[in-house]
């Protein structure tokens, strides 16, 4: 093995570096003084960027390149994942240290715990066989578990971080007899590999599809399909704001990575039925997602059961199994943790002192307290709806020109109908915010770099739209299309 | 700076301007959004005249730029960019400086507004709008600038948003363009559909290919294919720049603030229909029959609309229906073929009428918002400065000799002379006979206002709100703010025709956008007996026009300065053309009858049966109902217990096999 | 019938047994006891599959340390096993029915089409006399799975950091010497002069 390879996992290295950094730094640092944590933290990603796009390999003219015996693998899909995971995962910080300030909780093991997440994300993206997905993934499970339980106060925190271990476990388990299915099938534990044995085979298929079926399931509960999302609506609550803000962000990236690496690379010729397993699994979450969300009372809740919906989207993409598909699907992954981000930032925003604003009610007449927050949120909620000229309309319409590329329009009209259906409460969002009294007159304030990244957020709602070319562009290519 | 920022700063800057005083009203107050405001479309003006003067004496090439590819689909792009060539840095100057001067007299005539702030961010929004409808290189642009005007155009007519009439001219505005945007889409549809491109310079360098096409639109009928997408792109025009039948529209939309009546449904955006044309000349040349259509309904516009200003009494409506009147001029020379006529008129015209307008809003705010006409008099005293630029206005506008808008009028007037269009008799008679009407109406407007005695009273205990015919304090000359606009639009008023019409009429100076077929080109008559614009100005006086101008100006005279009683003799002796014009031909009845009301009946029935009955009732909510119930339903799934989750989870997983693997 | 074919189904039923007793038995001690016996048997099963290393690892570290430390806890902790047990019987059917299903499927797909037949996994070759096993492993584990075992140990790291995270905290009431802020301290920390009038004479 020669280093020169090894150096194409540089951005993972730095990032455990400054991990472990922050981890020792964080004994030297008096309480008072932890902005500098926050500040170590966000220079890690700045500097992590700037090594993942000095990409040498794509200087000699390769698509990828692999390290480390073929389980690690370097190319513009990952690259573009990466990046997005570090500009959103500064959002966070900054949305963040606002509200674990406002709540007392401004500790280290935030950072150390997201960046070591963070990590788990990264090693998903780039994973090319099944052991560093297997450990990427529970890098980045067993990190968000002790975040979810966050707050050592609350019962709730504390409940919902044992749902998510519990059942967290359950769905690793299943990976994992999924992936020793299609070990002992092909004999190989490298993606490429295993394509190549798929491939070779004739016959029957029998023991991959078996295990293809556990891949599927542990794929589908780390994204929070149905069935398998019954974690995310009681994590989405009981974690903190912040936390939420993060577990609806980041891991998603790597959740669209892992499918892609899984059925793409590694199961490419089972194409067949895994299109049928995950054209069920999406319509089944678009359906439900948006359906429960009507229901809903707390805001919280109800993101998380677009997030169900917006994962089913995501599916969409997936299904043709074509470049166009994938490059539609991960822009949606990325629109869509943008406006994850941005609707927890201002969940987060409107918490006051010790209560967070997790009742849809917390957001009446919020044009009156400060019309600029409001319209960002107008912005945010329209995206989600996917009103046309947001980016969100953008994500949405390629996803379904990719079902209907695939020839499901069943699918496809389903996934429109329900998405009118989700309108509604997205909407009914910005009729409280516009159309209703403020239960509070109290001021909204928030420090300068909130403001001004929570304006950017919202105003990228539009601008992507308006200009929503170039990172469509940027997603395509990344698969070649 | 690049040529390319330069020309993205001038839209951009209004539209910044736009999103600051709009937004950051707090931040910003009150004085910091007119600033703002007024520096963004200002040195966008100045930026605008720049490029006028690259074009006019550095031979500046006409630039055709893409500033971004905002999406392909299918083939067709869709993009942003510009095209500036004479007509657009024409257009480009025009309306930004008549909206700088409109943004500086808004400070005095809005002063006390409590939607201050939120005017100028409009104004500014409209100021980009309009810029990025005239930029456009591509119809989608076009298309776009065209809905943001009309938006932005609602909004204000709408700004006293407390007045019913405002809230009702609002939502007429907006669905009689509605008509006109029907067709204006239809027409984009079809030179898609035809041509496959939406970019300017594509269609217009294939439109010849398809001159010969027909196409059966109603069986038994062919038409010329051409001619229908000339038409579907002129029904928007008519809409937008308010032509009969579509300009019932327009009158009403004074019930917005008299600075919006200056700019938009005056100076500029409703010249964007007149604007379209001209810049589609390459397709409207190949279809005579088109062309005819357009200067018809100019000429109908022009003549009837000047006649129902004469009976009008509030000076806004007075001076709207000469806007009406000018526009159909403008149409009648687009139909010969004279756009750079048509194009020189509109920026004449966008001067002297802004200029009028703001007068009459000076005359207005000294008033305190008495907007009729019967309670005005004598106020050249106490407004010496309002007096003198509205005299200015005034001549330009009936054409007075050397004034600017005797060398736009009296050249459309030529050319429609020139022209052998079929039908082009007609309109000849037509905008003939409205020199007449227009001088006629115009004095008529200045002595009700200036002249004569008071028919007003002062009254200091009269109230916040006196009743007709009384002020609370005598009248005085308007604030700086709103008389240096003034003077500022009445110089080019003065001289703006006499110095251009040169280049812009005779030496090809528009050439560079308009296409004319040479079997078309009137004007090249009337440039060969060119010879100057004194000469020109001198030739007049020996003419038709003249002397029916001097003819209205003798009559108005005698009506309004020595005999007050002839106007209601008249009155009361041709009773039913008084009541015509009064009633507007009837217009607004007619489509009360014919469209609202049965469309009131026929929606009301809908509303009843169809929608509150089954749409309501049963479709909406009743899947409102299901909807909820579902999720109600669903919601007791998620029970909160860990081993109904990881049963479902399990139940999943069996189903998922028992699909795959087992069947 | 060869004596390791014997062996080894000796060992996986009690392996399997011991596996059902884990989850049946009322009291958690015996469990844990039980779940003893079922890592005994599977290391049997790695010894039968020459993988010593592993067989030996299993009993150190999961009977000798981690189980040890379970047992620890549960005997502390005194858990009171009435509520835990109330849902079985109610739940027992429908757990039934879907370990029937489960079953019922996996064993589908075992025997049909014969993907899992003994032919379509041969019996590796004996290793050579002299063969490490540990060797093996770990030439494996730092060359070609070096990220993976890197990527184990991060994971490791999280584990402490999130056990820590999630349990260390300051009690209230908690006395506590701190020598370093013992050592710092300065006079004026601790000696307030105050300076008072004297006080008016009382009375008259």
């Amino acid at each position: 093995m020669n280093t020169t390879n090894m150096l194409l996992a540089a951005p993972e290295f730095w990032v455990l570096i400054m991990a472990c950094v922050i981890l020792i730094a964080d004994l030297f640092i008096r309480e008072e003084r932890r902005g500098i944590i926050h500040m170590m933290a966000m220079i890690t990603l700045v500097f992590a960027a700037i090594i993942t796009v000095r990409g040498d390999y794509l200087s000699e003219g390769l698509r990828s390149a692999t390290a480390f015996n073929g389980s690690f693998i370097r190319d513009p899909m990952g690259d573009v994942l990466k990046l997005f995971s570090f500009f959103i995962l500064g959002i966070v910080y900054v949305y963040a240290k606002f509200y674990l300030r406002q709540f007392r909780m401004f500790r280290t093991d935030f950072y150390t715990l997201t960046l070591f997440a963070l990590l788990g994300v990264m090693l998903l993206i780039s994973a090319n066989s099944l052991v560093t997905i297997y450990l990427g993934l529970e890098l980045t499970s067993l990190s968000t578990y002790a975040l979810v339980a966050f707050d050592r106060e609350s019962k709730r925190g504390s409940e919902a971080a044992m749902k998510y271990f519990v059942l967290g476990s359950m769905a690793s388990g299943m990976l994992l007899y999924g992936m020793s299915m299609i070990y002992g099938a092909t004999g190989s534990m490298d993606l490429a590999d295993i394509s190549v044995a798929i491939s070779n085979q004739d016959g029957d298929s029998m023991i991959l599809v078996f295990g293809l079926v556990f891949l599927v399931v542990g794929l589908a509960f780390k994204l929070g399909v149905v069935p398998f999302h019954m974690w995310i609506p009681d994590v989405y609550e009981g974690a903190p704001a912040a936390v939420t803000l993060f577990i609806s962000a980041i891991p998603k990236m790597a959740g669209f990575a892992m499918a892609y690496r899984l059925l793409y690379t590694g199961l490419g010729d089972l194409h067949t039925d895994w299109q049928q397993m995950l054209s069920i699994l999406a319509v089944l979450s678009i359906v439900l997602g948006n359906l429960a969300a009507i229901a809903q009372t707390n805001i919280k809740r109800m993101l998380a059961y677009s997030t169900i919906s917006h994962m089913g989207f995501i599916l969409m993409g997936l299904l043709p199994g074509t470049a166009d598909g994938f490059g539609a699907s991960m822009y949606y992954v990325i629109v869509y943790s943008l406006m994850s981000a941005g609707a927890f930032g201002m969940i987060i925003l409107l918490s006051a002192r010790g209560v967070e604003a997790e009742q849809l009610d917390d957001f009446k007449g919020l044009n009156q307290r400060n019309g600029w927050y409001a319209a960002i949120m107008a912005m945010i909620m329209f995206s989600m709806a996917g009103v046309p000229v947001f980016v969100g309309f953008f994500a949405k319409w390629l996803v379904i020109k990719a079902a209907l590329d695939a020839g499901l329009l069943w699918l496809a009209i389903s996934a429109v109908i329900f998405s009118v259906v989700g309108a509604f409460y997205y909407l009914r969002v910005i009729k409280l915010m516009y159309f209703d009294e403020p239960l509070t007159e109290s001021p909204i304030d928030a420090p300068v770099d909130f403001n001004a990244v929570i304006s950017l957020n919202g105003l990228l709602m539009l601008g992507l739209g308006v200009f929503s070319g170039s990172l469509i562009a940027v997603c395509m290519s990344a698969f070649g299309a | 700076m690049s040529l390319k920022t330069i020309l993205l700063l001038i839209p951009l800057l209004p539209l910044a301007a736009a999103a600051i005083a709009g937004l950051l009203r707090k931040q910003v107050g009150r004085a910091g959004s007119h600033w703002v405001a007024i520096l963004g479309v200002g040195v966008s003006f100045l930026l605008s005249a720049w490029v006028l003067y690259q074009q006019i004496f550095l031979g500046m090439e006409t630039q055709n730029i893409t500033i971004y590819t905002w999406m392909i689909s299918g083939g067709v792009h869709f993009e942003v960019g510009f095209l500036i060539d004479h007509l657009t840095t024409l257009m480009m100057t025009v309306v930004t400086f008549v909206s700088l001067m409109v943004h500086i007299y808004t400070i005095g005539y809005m002063a006390t507004d409590p939607g201050y702030q939120r005017f100028f961010s409009y104004i500014a929004l409209f100021t980009f709008s309009m810029l990025m409808l005239v930029m456009s290189n591509n119809f989608m642009q076009l298309f776009f600038g065209w809905e943001a005007v009309g938006l932005v155009s609602y909004l204000l007519i709408g700004f006293w948003f407390d007045r019913e009439s405002a809230i009702y001219a609002g939502l007429k505005a907006f669905l009689v363009n509605r008509v006109g945007d029907f067709g204006f889409l239809l027409g984009i549809a079809a030179v898609l559909y035809s041509f496959g491109s939406l970019d300017y310079a594509t269609v217009f360098a294939a439109a010849p290919g398809i001159a010969g096409k027909t196409v059966t639109l109603i069986p038994g009928m062919e038409w010329q294919w051409i001619t229908v997408i000339c038409i579907c792109l002129f029904i928007g025009a008519m809409g937008k720049s308010a032509q009969a039948p579509l300009h019932v529209w327009l009158p009403d939309s004074m019930e917005g603030p008299t600075p919006i009546s200056a700019l938009i449904h005056a100076a500029t955006m409703v010249t964007a229909g007149i604007f379209m044309v001209a810049r589609m000349s390459p397709l409207f040349e190949l279809s005579d029959a088109a062309l005819s259509f357009v200067m018809l309904i100019g000429a109908v516009t022009a003549l009837g609309m000047g006649l129902v200003g004469i009976v009008q009494n509030d000076i806004k409506r007075v001076i709207a229906y000469s806007t009406l009147s000018q526009l159909g001029y403008m149409t009648v020379a687009l139909g010969v073929s004279a756009y750079s006529a048509a194009i020189f008129h509109l920026m004449t015209h966008a001067f002297f009428k802004a200029l009028l307008f703001l007068g009459a809003g000076s005359v207005i705010i000294a008033l305190h918002h008495q907007q009729d006409m019967r309670y005005m008099g004598g106020l050249r005293k106490q407004m010496p400065i309002t007096w003198i630029t509205a005299w200015v206005g005034t001549l330009a506008l009936i054409g007075f000799p050397f004034m600017s808008g005797f060398y736009s009028k009296d050249s459309i007037i030529e050319a429609v002379a020139e022209s052998s269009r079929w039908g082009s008799e007609v309109a000849y008679w037509s905008v003939l006979l409205g020199v007449l009407i227009t001088s006629f109406y115009s004095f008529r407007l200045l002595y009700l206002t200036f002249h004569g005695q008071p028919r007003y009273r002062v009254d200091v205990g009269a109230g916040e709100h006196p009743p007709d015919g009384v002020v609370q304090h005598a009248p005085h000359e308007s604030p700086w703010v709103v008389t240096v606009p003034l003077i500022l639009l009445a110089i080019p008023s003065i001289v703006i025709g006499y110095l251009l019409i040169g280049p812009v009429l005779f030496e090809g100076w528009l050439s560079d956008a308009i296409s004319v077929l040479p079997h078309n080109n009137v004007l090249e008559h009337a440039a060969e007996n060119f010879h100057g614009p004194v000469a020109m100005a001198k030739h007049a006086i020996g003419t038709a026009p003249f002397w029916l101008m001097i003819t209205g100006f003798v009559l108005a005279t005698f009506i309004y300065q020595f005999r007050p009683a002839l106007a209601d003799f008249f009155k009361q002796k041709l009773p039913g053309i008084y009541r015509l014009l009064e009633n507007k031909y009837y217009f607004d009845e007619l489509y009360q009858k014919l469209f609202i009301s049965r469309s009131v009946r026929i929606g009301r029935g809908l509303w009843k049966k169809v929608d509150a009955g089954v749409i309501d009732g049963g479709l909406v909510n009743g899947s409102a109902r299901l909807m909820g119930n579902l999720a109600a339903r669903i919601r007791v799934w998620q029970s909160g217990y860990l081993f109904h989750y990881a049963f479902a989870m399990i139940a999943g997983l069996i189903g998922i096999l028992a699909i795959w693997v087992v069947l | 019938m060869p004596i390791t074919e014997i062996v080894f189904y000796v060992f996986s039923l009690v392996m399997v047994s011991a596996g059902v007793a884990v989850i049946t038995v009322r009291n958690p001690v015996y469990s844990a006891l039980f779940l003893v016996l079922a890592f005994f048997s599977s290391a049997a099963i790695w010894l039968l599959l020459e993988a010593e290393f592993l067989a030996i690892v299993l009993i150190l570290v999961y009977v000798g340390a981690v189980m040890v430390l379970f047992l620890f806890v549960v005997m502390m902790l005194d858990i009171n096993l009435t509520p835990l047990k109330e849902g079985f019987i109610r739940y027992l059917p429908v757990g039934i029915v879907v370990a029937v299903l489960m079953a019922a499927e996996l064993l589908l797909v075992i025997w049909s089409k014969g993907s899992f037949d003994q032919g379509a996994f041969p019996i590796p070759p004996p290793n050579p006399v002299g063969f490490s096993n540990t060797k093996a492993l770990g030439e494996l584990l730092f060359t070609n799975y070096l990220l993976a075992f890197e990527a184990a140990g991060v994971i490791l790291l999280v584990a402490i950091i999130a056990a820590i995270a999630l349990t260390l905290r300051k009690r209230v009431g908690e006395k506590r010497q701190n020598p370093a802020m013992q050592v710092r301290v300065q006079r004026d920390e601790r000696v307030r002069l105050v300076k008072m009038d004297p006080e008016p004479r009382q009375g008259n």
